[in-house]
């Protein structure tokens, strides 16, 4: 009887098989068919492609939705998709945009250039669209904006397969800013028949197209049998769980229940690390994206270079970087490593603790001084906080943490009499140093407080800087764009409106049957092109 | 008497909590207290007992939580020491319409299931935002442990009420109050004392039960049931996270348990050796 209790102790405990359960069936080139799961931890809010524009929605709109142009897997080079070419004038303002001949709706309906047209001028008429903005350097754009319009000047539909774009101010960055979702086609009979449904109603243009949405709990996509390309979609299907918790998600990976499980909660992610059987399937990607913690240079002590030079010197990179599992990349300013016009010969601060006291005792802060730091109340975001609480106490900064639901927070940081000094993070809408620059260092981008829509929350006006980033801005040079923001670089280094502190990485960890996948710099999780190498019947191999 | 030796341990070690840890146990070090990869370490002799998520070490978290456990289950049994032994007393004299009342009363508050109330107390109470942190905590466990001890204790003294004893005092003209402090809480002070340590026993659980579900004392402070709580999920890379203070927890209610049914005995002789 004891003998047998200590024996069903021991298999109790013994590890169970701690690696994959199943294995690739070993095809060498991609093979048809399959259902991919994923999971998310909070809800998907629209699938309408002037809308969308959360984390949740973009996975499953960028599916749905196909531009005239994307991003290579790299994230930095724009690929063909519904154009065939392009050309742009030698004044850098005209697009002339060839489509690609067999491009159709979900439904068969070919696509033609009009309805192109249409979507584009559907974003800029809409009150509601986080989208407008970017489209602003388009010839007309502001009088449809202000409504005095009710087409655009400068999109025009030449021909069924050809489109125009004119463009106003030149922006080196406009067929970046085209390969987002909601520069798709779309059809105005079926946004009228749609009405308030839009946004449960997505008329596809994309590899997949939507079966059903159960809101807050699952999504599920099916290939879009008239998709042009056949070396995108081999997925049958793809659903998209809703409101799971990470946690969760990576106990239902293991089981078998998730293809993918990306963002793993820190003790889960040291198990997988831990694990060799799982590294092959491990994958890891530098997002376009910068964390850091944000100062409003118009508010005491912050107005002071050398009080925030001192912050820099006070926080410890390493230790972030240990607390998030090292999973980020020290950062010396915004732009994420392989960005154009990031400067690889500037260093990250150093970790100087008897620099940043000199630093305060000559900004008038011998003793250090007291202030306040918000945070919203998500567990990584908190850990951050705590760290940089301890590294700035050792300079005899003394933080006291303000912790708020994210919606306070987000909406407390842009108000020029919030706090002062809060963490902050960016993550690129297009791969380009406009997005970054613009609009978080801009004078442009601090807007009246009645008005809302400031970006530029350290209030950060310098005529300089403001002078070398409209100065890039007007050029389509590339190399001399970055020239000018290798020197819009140094400006930000030197003045440090923000603790700068790290890019995070993105890991992803699959199941080894899932192939033609790796995490998208931008997209993050585009699954369009995966493909799952199932054994015969299109069963899973076990191991 | 190993009921007493581990209570003693265990008061001990709440007392002295500060000579007992060199670390301080609400500072986090990430430079030394973390792996590279940003693990908790695992016990070396540097860190006798390894270290949490956030590299703070862990033998001082769980003994600096030993006195926030202690303190909670006994403010909470102190709580429920007052309301027990007052209806008790009241209910078990009084007898007739009294009793009956005070007694569906009892029956009512038990009829909730224990975790549930003490769950929805602790979340009124923590809007209500009292001053002490653990506040919330040991009043929600005093209001909804009250029952037993209340139950017991009219028992008893449904008996002693009965007795030539207080017929006695009645018959030479004491009142009442005189009668139930003089004469019979004297002889149920014994029992009380048993079914107060087997209390204390069952709140120090309880305790761990709210902090597992986020209703104990907020974070930083470490209280057992919150490491448990936190260290969860590192039961395959850091089991030390759960160990420690699932020992703590058990050794704890052992020792109360076992110096409850010592007193029992002693108190009880003709039960001893019963089950």
């Amino acid at each position: 009887m004891t003998r047998a209790l200590v024996l069903l102790a021991l298999l109790g405990c013994s590890p169970p098989d701690r690696g994959p359960r199943y294995r690739a069936a070993g095809a060498t080139t991609p093979r048809a068919g399959g259902t991919l799961r994923f999971a998310v931890a909070e809800p998907v809010a629209s699938l309408d492609p002037a809308i969308a524009y959360d984390e949740m929605s973009y996975y499953a709109v960028h599916a749905l939705f196909d531009t005239l142009v994307d991003y290579a897997p790299d994230g930095l080079v724009l690929v063909p998709r519904l154009a065939a070419r392009w050309e742009l004038s030698d004044d850098g303002l005209v697009y002339t945009f060839e489509l690609r001949p067999g491009i159709a709706f979900s439904d068969g309906t070919p696509i033609t250039s009009r309805d192109l047209e249409y979507g584009l001028e559907r974003v800029l008429a809409m009150a509601d669209s986080p989208f407008t903005a970017l489209l602003a350097d388009i010839d007309g754009a502001a009088a449809m904006t202000e409504h005095r319009a009710t087409t655009c000047a400068g999109i025009i539909a030449a021909a069924d397969r050809t489109l125009v774009i004119r463009l106003a101010r030149k922006n080196p960055a406009f067929l970046a800013i085209l390969a987002m979702p909601f520069a798709t086609p779309q059809r105005a009979a079926h946004i009228t028949a749609a009405g308030n449904q839009l946004r449960r109603r997505p008329d596809a243009t994309g590899p997949f197209e939507l079966v059903r949405w159960d809101e807050g709990d699952r999504i599920e996509l099916r290939r879009n049998p008239h998709y042009y390309d056949p070396t995108r979609a081999h997925l049958d299907g793809i659903v998209m769980l809703e409101n799971i918790p990470r946690d969760t998600q990576f106990q239902m990976f293991e089981r078998g229940e998730l293809e993918t499980a990306e963002k793993l909660a820190a003790p889960d992610f040291l198990f997988v690390m831990s694990e060799p059987a799982w590294q092959p399937y491990v994958h890891r990607s530098i997002a376009m994206n910068a964390f850091g913690s944000r100062m409003n240079v118009q508010r005491k002590p912050f107005d002071d270079r050398r009080v925030r030079q001192a912050f820099n010197y006070a926080l410890s990179k390493a230790h972030t970087a240990r607390l998030l599992n090292g999973t980020t990349v020290a950062s010396h300013g915004i732009l994420p490593p392989g960005m154009l016009g990031r400067d690889p010969e500037l260093a990250p601060y150093p970790h100087d603790v008897a620099r940043a006291r000199r630093l305060l005792a000559e900004a008038g802060y011998p003793d250090g001084l007291d202030v306040s730091y918000a945070t919203p109340n998500d567990e990584e975001t908190q850990k951050v906080a705590a760290s940089l609480q301890s590294d700035l106490a050792e300079a005899g900064i003394r933080v006291h943490l303000e912790v708020m639901a994210f919606a306070t927070f987000a909406t407390a940081v842009t108000d020029p009499a919030g706090p002062p000094f809060s963490f902050t993070s960016w993550i690129a809408d297009y791969p380009d140093p406009i997005n970054f620059f613009e609009q978080r260092f801009h004078s442009r981008s601090i807007k009246p407080a009645a008005t809302g829509g400031t970006t530029n929350d350290s209030f950060y006006g310098n005529p300089a800087l403001d002078a070398v980033l409209d100065a890039a801005h007007q050029s389509i040079d590339p190399a001399v764009r970055a020239a000018r923001y290798r020197e819009a670089e140094r400006i930000l280094y030197d003045d440090v409106p923000w603790i700068w502190d790290y890019h995070r990485i993105t890991t992803e960890v699959l199941q080894p049957y899932v192939r033609g996948y790796a995490p998208h710099p931008i997209w993050i999780r585009d699954y369009t092109s995966a493909w799952l190498d199932l054994g015969p019947g299109g069963a899973r191999v076990a191991r | 008497m190993a009921g007493l030796v581990l209570v003693a341990l265990l008061v001990g070690t709440a007392l002295l909590a500060p000579l007992l840890s060199a670390k301080d146990p609400l500072v986090s070090d990430v430079e030394h207290g973390l792996s590279a990869l940003g693990a908790p370490l695992s016990p070396s002799s540097t860190a006798v007992l390894g270290t949490d998520q956030l590299g703070r070490d862990e033998w001082s978290r769980v003994v600096a939580a030993s006195g926030t456990s202690l303190a909670i289950a006994a403010l909470a049994t102190l709580i429920a020491l007052v309301i027990g032994l007052s209806i008790g007393l009241v209910a078990g004299y009084a007898g007739g319409v009294v009793d009956r009342a005070l007694m569906r009363l009892v029956d009512l508050a038990l009829a909730f299931p224990f975790v549930l109330l003490a769950i929805l107390l602790a979340a009124l109470f923590r809007e209500a935002a009292l001053g002490s942190s653990s506040a919330p905590v040991f009043l929600t466990l005093g209001l909804v442990s009250w029952t037993t001890m209340a139950r017991v204790i009219r028992g008893k003294v449904l008996v002693l009420a009965r007795s030539e004893m207080v017929s006695a005092a009645r018959a030479i003209g004491a009142s009442p109050g005189r009668i139930m402090v003089r004469h019979i809480l004297p002889n149920v002070i014994g029992i009380v004392l048993v079914v107060a340590t087997l209390g204390f026993a069952q709140n120090l659980l309880a305790e761990s039960i709210l902090s597992y579900l986020g209703l104990g004392p907020p974070p930083p402070a470490p209280s057992w049931g919150r490491m448990l709580f936190e260290g969860r999920a590192y039961y395959r890379t850091a089991p030390h996270l759960v160990i420690v203070p699932g020992v703590a927890i058990f050794i704890a209610v052992l020792g109360f348990n076992l110096v409850g049914e010592g007193l029992r005995d002693a108190f009880d002789p003709r039960g001893r050796g019963r089950e």
